[in-house]
């Protein structure tokens, strides 16, 4: 499995060099650690990552994976401990200032007693644009809460509002740290659909996300990390692959054997790891149909349930092989 | 230093009610106090009289509470994560320190004329036209010293209770400053140190030109008192700026 995955970084990573494909975001051995009273400790245990102009890229990582702390240096607002960031061949900060990189911070804060429009006019100003703000407020669907308090504002709209500030800058490279976080199936459908779009014009995007969901459905390219580490890192498509695949629930008959059943199915191709919780069996790997065939024609089984990895049985493979 | 920016955070400054009539009362209704505990108000002191002197020291207090409270605020943005999406703009440290003292300033400027005006109703008085302007400009520029204080002491902390706590280290300075009574002794050379006594000794300069209002004919020569208030300058905008850095960071 970590065989694979390592091919996969590899091989993705020569086809960028062979494309020649301008790089919009270079991490090399980045490392962050802090001091705790229990000693050291990496929240960044040395991350390589390079994303080309244009690209989509997720973030996907359970929390504490060490997600918001790279996000942090990728933005200049803390520094690595060692290692070497670069952001369009500037430092964070000096794109920062040129304003090329933006982001929509998780824990980055709005002042509750500014209205809408004062807080975009209060960072377009700092940013030097005040001749964006009606278009961003536009783009980002804001221009109906431009006279609200932001305390009245409700989380999607919050959100909103941060993604508006978040293009003032008209950044080349924009990153969102978990963007939906708090927003109803809606409001995060509305918030994906403007991101698709505006992502059209050019611009190269990356976003830290703990669902899978988001990953799958927004971005060609998915970098998984946990303990500080990158664990995989390839187009989104194969990441089933490389987390495991699918797993296959279903009720044995109760008079039914249950080893004799358990070995038939560990005779299936690609099989990760088959489970029981009473009567129920639960077989997780690429091969579902096969695994479905057999439960329901040869062991009668009933009540059949078939999963999409989530993020946990993904990391949880991933990590098991480490 | 962003105009807009400035505006935009006095705009919102103005609507937080409570803390602008705390602001520009609290001294004024100090100085009514003080003014007429002493009964001799009028008597003449310095180029003027006791009241004009009590008027000046309760306005460098009000103000510089003022500017204190005023920038303590930029702790409570900082709780909310506002200077993370700050440190996402051009606007450097310095910046966004510079900001906060002009709006600490203006507000610091509201408060000291109403003590001002206030005096002038009930019996201040200087000899020349000139001391109240020059007494007044002081008082306000000195109070930013005070804007870096409250920075510094909030974002330090990072809380509610610290800007309250801030707040509060201003009566303590302003005795031990030399503000509300005239020290004397060893008092008064621990006084020397402290950050409200090279602010309040300048304040007060136009009208006593450095003499103290104690019994003993000393006097401050005017390089004493700046040499207090730069140390200080230096020593609250070098705190404010790292606990600008630091408090960008996630906690």
């Amino acid at each position: 499995m970590s065989e694979r995955t390592e091919q996969n970084t590899h091989s993705l990573r020569d086809e960028k060099q062979s494309q020649g494909c301008p790089s919009a975001l270079e991490l090399r051995g980045v490392r962050k650690t802090f001091r705790t009273a229990d000693g050291p400790f990496d929240a960044v245990a040395g991350i390589d990552l390079s994303v080309g102009a244009g690209e989509i890229v997720a973030f996907l990582g359970p929390n504490g994976a060490g997600k918001t702390t790279s996000i942090d240096m990728m933005l200049g607002l803390t520094q690595p401990t060692a290692g070497l960031i670069s952001v369009l061949g500037k430092s964070p900060r000096e794109a920062v200032e040129a304003g090329e990189i933006s982001a929509v911070l998780q824990t980055g804060g709005l002042l509750r007693d500014l209205t809408v429009r004062e807080t975009v006019t209060a960072i377009a100003a700092l940013h030097g644009v005040k001749d964006r703000i009606d278009e961003v407020m536009e783009r980002t669907n804001i221009v109906a809460l431009a006279r609200r308090k932001v305390s009245k504002c409700s989380g999607g709209e919050q959100q909103r509002l941060k993604f508006a500030l978040a293009l003032l800058p008209d950044p080349k490279l924009l990153i969102l740290d978990e963007p939906t976080a708090g927003m109803d199936v809606a409001a995060r459908h509305a918030f994906w659909d403007t991101m698709r779009e505006d992502a059209l014009a050019g611009r190269t995007v990356l976003f830290a996300t703990h669902y899978l969901e988001e990953a799958q459905d927004f971005a060609e390219r998915t970098v998984l990390i946990g303990a500080g580490r990158v664990l995989a890192d390839g187009p989104t498509t194969t990441l089933r692959e490389m987390t495991g695949g699918r797993v296959v629930s279903a009720l044995l008959p109760p008079q039914l054997p249950i080893q004799p059943a358990l070995e038939a199915l560990g005779t299936l191709p690609e099989v990760i790891d088959i489970h029981t919780k009473g009567n129920r069996v639960s077989v997780t790997g690429p091969a579902s149909d096969a695994a479905a065939l057999m439960l329901l024609r040869e062991l009668g089984a009933t009540d059949l349930e078939i999963s999409a990895p989530t993020l946990e049985t993904a990391f949880m493979a991933l990590t098991e092989t480490k | 230093m962003n105009a807009t920016y400035v505006r935009i955070e006095l705009f919102r400054q103005s609507r937080d009610v409570m803390n602008l009539m705390f602001a520009v009362l609290m001294p004024v209704a100090m100085y009514v106090l003080f003014g007429n505990m002493f009964g001799q108000g009028s008597e003449t002191f310095g180029n003027g009289n006791v009241k004009f002197y009590i008027m000046v020291s309760m306005a460098a207090y009000g103000s510089a509470v003022a500017t204190t409270a005023i920038a303590g605020t930029a702790a409570t943005e900082a709780m909310l994560g506002w200077g993370r999406q700050i440190a996402l703009t051009p606007m450097k440290p310095a910046g966004f320190v510079a900001c906060k003292i002009v709006v600490a300033m203006v507000v610091s400027s509201a408060s000291a004329l109403a003590v001002f005006l206030t005096g002038a109703a009930t019996g201040a008085r200087a000899d020349e036209p000139w001391l109240w302007v020059a007494s007044y400009a002081i008082t306000v520029v000195g109070s930013g010293v005070f804007a870096l204080y409250g920075m510094a002491a909030g974002l330090a902390f990072k809380s509610e209770t610290a800007i309250g706590i801030a707040s509060s280290g201003m009566v303590f300075f302003a005795f031990f400053g030399n503000v509300f009574m005239p020290l004397s002794g060893v008092l008064l050379d621990i006084a020397k140190f402290t950050p409200m006594y090279g602010f309040v000794g300048l304040a007060r300069y136009p009208l006593t030109e450095g003499y103290l209002a104690n019994d003993t004919g000393a006097s401050d020569s005017w390089g004493l008192l700046m040499a207090n208030l730069v140390a200080w300058i230096l020593i609250f905008a070098g705190l404010a700026l790292w606990a600008v850095r630091r408090s960008q960071a996630r906690k």
